[in-house]
């Protein structure tokens, strides 16, 4: 029997856009629940006591081993490796891979645990890629998936994050002989009643915090110590609402449409694809209707992660990014929406007539497709795009993050947005289209608290 | 001091029950099934404009009550009439009705009459515990057996799934095997799909026709296939837990009220049987009703709606203090349909300084921090009622509850006002400033017409 490839199922269809936009939302890796007790508080813990949030169970970890491990990494991402050379582990990046154009695969965070082994903890759409350069290189370097929202048994980690600005005082509580000093996206090794457990210096909402892992059998000791801990700060556990909300303000992009989709040298990858893998079956939502699948795809610079890249060495993409880095035509921004008119969504469910989409809230967008996308206008022309929307109660505002020409990028620039969707999902109601008015402001929004950058 | 291993241990142990009760958190959650299949606004609208399914299978205990008396011990309990099930009837459903000796509400649920001195009691836990607890300590010549609970780590012995909305019966015409009987509200049948027997019991939601058919477990992924398949060019929707639970309000059915167990001295022995862990004693209230008076918080048949189930041709717990009640009747149950402009300043209040008010969840409002809710409403500064299960329903773009008024307040078109806002120290409650909500006394069962047997 021979599975369809992703190539075959886009020959198959007139217009991937159209198929992508209808589909109903196939693989919602959020496994834990909306809220423990409350979306306001556990959304005011991170801004005012302290958050946990349980990671074992929602990323895929794929594991990149052998002694040309860090090559195969460094041929396909943007990021320049030389702490993982010179430093050795344990190391972190944020992994940022493109296609031969420049346009953004995907990213996640990759750990270095051994002088040759690496993690790659995120979704399918960027482990995917890695492990089909793996398979056709000739780089002596293996790809294992260890575990993942749609593999069956235990993940081989326990990971938590806990964030806010008593994050470091309930840690220092359960670290065995209390807790070092750990800078942003810098690694350390401790002890937490004897459990060897990795820690990594993450915050959110530009509040203090650390991302631990450490062996799973020690899942609910680990997990029940740091909640004693936390109970004389109001410690929360973050549900799918406060958890996923809370990077909107950190101004970073979860998801957008890999750049996979066409072009010669991608097009080995979408044969070796299959149809039904997440890249196959990608629910589109939102009001942006493109003329091309290309017109999803975003930049790094536009995504604010141009620091990341390092033109010392060779990658995938690096021709096009050279040529373009310094002449970028949109940035990233944040969208804070005009609350009178959140607000009247909310009304036209009380009047006649057709009512305008639903705003879920807090998290907006992410029940009823994988990723968001809605089109940003000024005078009538569209000039950016709206993603990942989403309310924050220590902000008291909608807000969304996006792109914009850089012509109107300026904080304070008013736009509008088309909220609705004209596309056959089960996932949204009828409706009614309308302009919703949002004033552009900077990215990452929330600001202030984090010790170090 | 000793852990408490019985209710009346718990009681004991604490000042003030309805003080512990009104700050415990939720405990349970038994809706095992998800909130939204596909969107709450098409599954509601499904209900009212093309058809609906929900699959019951999981959410309810079953108590299994078969013998010769088994009849004796559910009529001594209860205000409904058996008469019919004794004069040898068909299966039958009865809307199972239990109350305290002083006439107040301890529960209700459906039994099932399946002939031949069997029964099953298909509802909340509290009142299958008021019913064994007396099997128990009667002298009745029945079994009851726990056949199955939405905690167990096992399959249920039946397939339980509502087919509802205007469509609701073309589909089903395809779905059974021959052609579907007329079935009056409220009445069962039996049904045959694919060769297996099905018992059919007419129940309508939203005033729309309906089904609520059982039978063997192991049908139960074929016979759904077969309704999702008889369904698609309806445009057939499955019900999440929003559309399922809101959509109770339309129709007048308290879910549930804080069963009337907790001083009456004749329920000492029961409340020393029911365990420290059971739902009586980790019951959650919610609302910003405060009385310190547990019965305060308890119901009378009459002001559920229920004095038409009542009959007093039988000996029943709490019949006597019901003869008295039942014509002096001081609250009335009625629909509130809340000023919508006070609902959406209470979501303008998420985007202003200052204190917030409790958030809406919209439409599904208030089963995710208490079990039940009650709020105190108002009328010239004065309490007059208890507002409860509020929800929003999207083919009335009306946020409603059912409540109870004192009469004088009951007659429709009476503007009350309700407070808005728990104030205690739940974890599942987010701070916020109390509100006041006006609203307008109208009808229960509000959502009408449509159904075509009432």
């Amino acid at each position: 029997m021979t599975t369809e490839s992703l190539e075959e199922l886009l020959q198959s269809v007139e217009d991937p856009i159209e198929l992508f936009r209808n589909n109903d939302l196939a693989d919602n890796q959020y496994v834990f629940p909306d809220e423990y007790t409350n979306w306001i508080e556990e959304q005011r813990a991170i801004r005012e006591s302290c958050a946990i949030v349980d990671q074992s169970y929602h990323m895929q970890t794929l594991e990149i081993a052998g002694p040309a491990a860090i090559d195969l990494l460094a041929g396909i991402a943007v990021n320049d490796f030389t702490k993982f050379r010179t430093d050795g582990p344990p190391q972190a990046i944020n992994l940022l891979m493109c296609n031969h154009d420049g346009y953004v695969i995907g990213d996640n965070i990759c750990f270095q645990l051994g002088q040759n082994e690496l993690y790659a903890v995120g979704s399918r759409l960027e482990n995917n890629w890695i492990r089909y350069n793996a398979e056709i290189s000739d780089l002596e370097v293996t790809t294992t998936v260890l575990d993942g929202p749609f593999e069956d048994g235990d993940p081989t980690n326990f990971r938590f994050q806990i964030q806010g600005p008593h994050a470091l005082d309930v840690m220092d509580a359960v670290v065995d002989g209390g807790l070092p000093d750990i800078g942003f996206f810098q690694m350390d090794e401790l002890e937490i009643g004897g459990v060897p457990t990795h820690a990594l210096g993450h915050g959110m909402a530009a509040m203090p915090g650390l991302e631990i892992f450490g062996p799973f059998e020690h899942h609910d000791a680990v997990y029940e110590a740091i909640r004693q801990a936390g109970e004389p700060y109001g410690l929360r556990r973050m549900g799918a609402k406060a958890y996923k909300t809370g990077k909107i303000g950190s101004g970073w992009f979860v998801f957008a449409v890999p750049a996979i989709y066409e072009g010669e040298e991608t097009k080995g990858y979408r044969e070796w694809l299959p149809a039904d893998s997440a890249a196959g079956v990608l629910s589109i939502g939102g009001s942006y209707e493109p003329d091309a699948i290309t017109d999803y795809y975003m930049e790094p610079a536009e995504r604010g992660q141009a620091h990341l890249i390092d033109f010392d060495h060779d990658f995938i993409g690096k021709t096009a990014l050279e040529e373009r880095i310094d002449n970028q035509q949109r940035e990233r921004v944040t969208y804070v929406w005009n609350s009178e008119d959140v607000v009247d969504v909310y009304a036209s469910l009380f009047r006649d007539g057709d009512t305008d989409k639903f705003i879920p809230i807090p998290d907006t967008a992410t029940q009823w497709s994988k990723i968001h996308y809605d089109s940003v206008h000024k005078d009538g022309e569209v000039v950016g795009f709206s993603k990942y929307p989403g309310y924050l109660y220590y902000e008291r505002e909608m807000l969304s993050l996006g792109t914009i020409d850089v012509a109107h990028s300026d904080p304070g620039t008013e736009v509008t947005f088309l909220w609705g969707e004209n596309t056959e999902k089960r996932g949204v109601e009828r409706h009614r289209t309308r302009e919703l008015r949002a004033t552009v402001a900077p990215a990452p929004y929330v600001q202030g608290g984090r010790r170090s950058m | 001091m000793m852990a408490a291993d019985n209710l009346e241990q718990v009681l004991q142990s604490v000042d003030n029950p309805a003080r512990l009760f009104r700050n415990n958190d939720l405990g349970w959650q038994p809706y095992v099934f998800q909130p939204e299949y596909t969107n709450w606004i098409e599954e509601q609208r499904a209900v009212r404009e093309s058809v609906a399914v929900v699959d019951q299978s999981y959410h309810m205990e079953i108590l299994r009550i078969e013998g010769p008396e088994a009849v004796d011990l559910l009529e001594s309990l209860s205000v409904n009439s058996f008469e019919k099930v004794r004069s040898g009837d068909p299966p039958r459903a009865i809307n199972y009705l239990t109350c305290n000796p002083d006439g107040y509400v301890i529960g209700d649920v459906i039994v099932f009459y399946l002939g031949e001195n069997t029964f099953t009691s298909v509802g909340s836990e509290w009142i299958n515990n008021w019913i064994r607890y007396n099997g128990e300590v009667g002298d009745y010549d029945a079994d009851l057996e726990i056949a199955y609970h939405p905690f167990d780590d096992r399959d249920p012995p039946d397939f339980r799934i509502q087919v509802q909305g205007p469509d609701a019966l073309k589909v089903m015409e395809t779905v059974v095997d021959g052609s579907l009987p007329e079935i009056p509200f409220f009445n069962m049948d039996t049904i045959e799909i694919n060769g297996t027997e099905t018992f059919a019991l007419s129940h309508g939601m939203a005033a729309m026709p309906g089904l609520e058919i059982f039978g063997p477990y192991e049908q139960h992924d074929a016979v759904l296939d077969d309704i999702f398949a008889a369904g698609e060019e309806y445009g057939i929707r499955q019900l999440g837990t929003k559309a399922y639970k809101t959509g109770k309000i339309g129709s007048g059915w308290f879910v549930s009220a804080v069963p009337a167990i907790y001083e009456h001295e004749d329920l000492l022995g029961y409340r020393e049987w029911l365990g420290a862990d059971s739902m009586e004693a980790n019951l959650s209230i919610g609302g910003t009703y405060d009385s310190d008076d547990i019965t305060d918080y308890y119901m009378t048949p009459m002001e559920q709606g229920k004095t038409n189930i009542i009959t007093f041709d039988h000996d029943f717990v709490g019949r006597e203090a019901l003869e008295g009640m039942i014509d002096q009747q001081e609250r009335q149950r009625v629909t509130l349909v809340w000023n919508s402009e006070d609902v959406i300043d209470v979501y303008a209040s998420l985007f202003r300084e200052g204190e917030t008010n409790q958030f809406i969840h919209l439409p599904d409002v208030a089963t995710r921090w208490s079990a039940m809710h009650y709020d105190t409403v108002l009328k010239d500064a004065e309490e007059v009622g208890l507002s409860k299960y509020p929800g929003y329903l999207y083919y009335k773009r009306e946020m409603l509850s059912l409540a109870t008024v004192d009469t004088e307040y009951s007659e429709p078109g009476t503007e009350v006002t309700f407070l808005w806002g728990d104030q205690t120290a739940k974890r599942g409650v987010d701070r916020n400033e109390q509100t006041e909500i006006r609203a307008t006394v109208a009808e229960a069962p509000y959502v009408k017409g449509g159904r075509r047997d009432p």
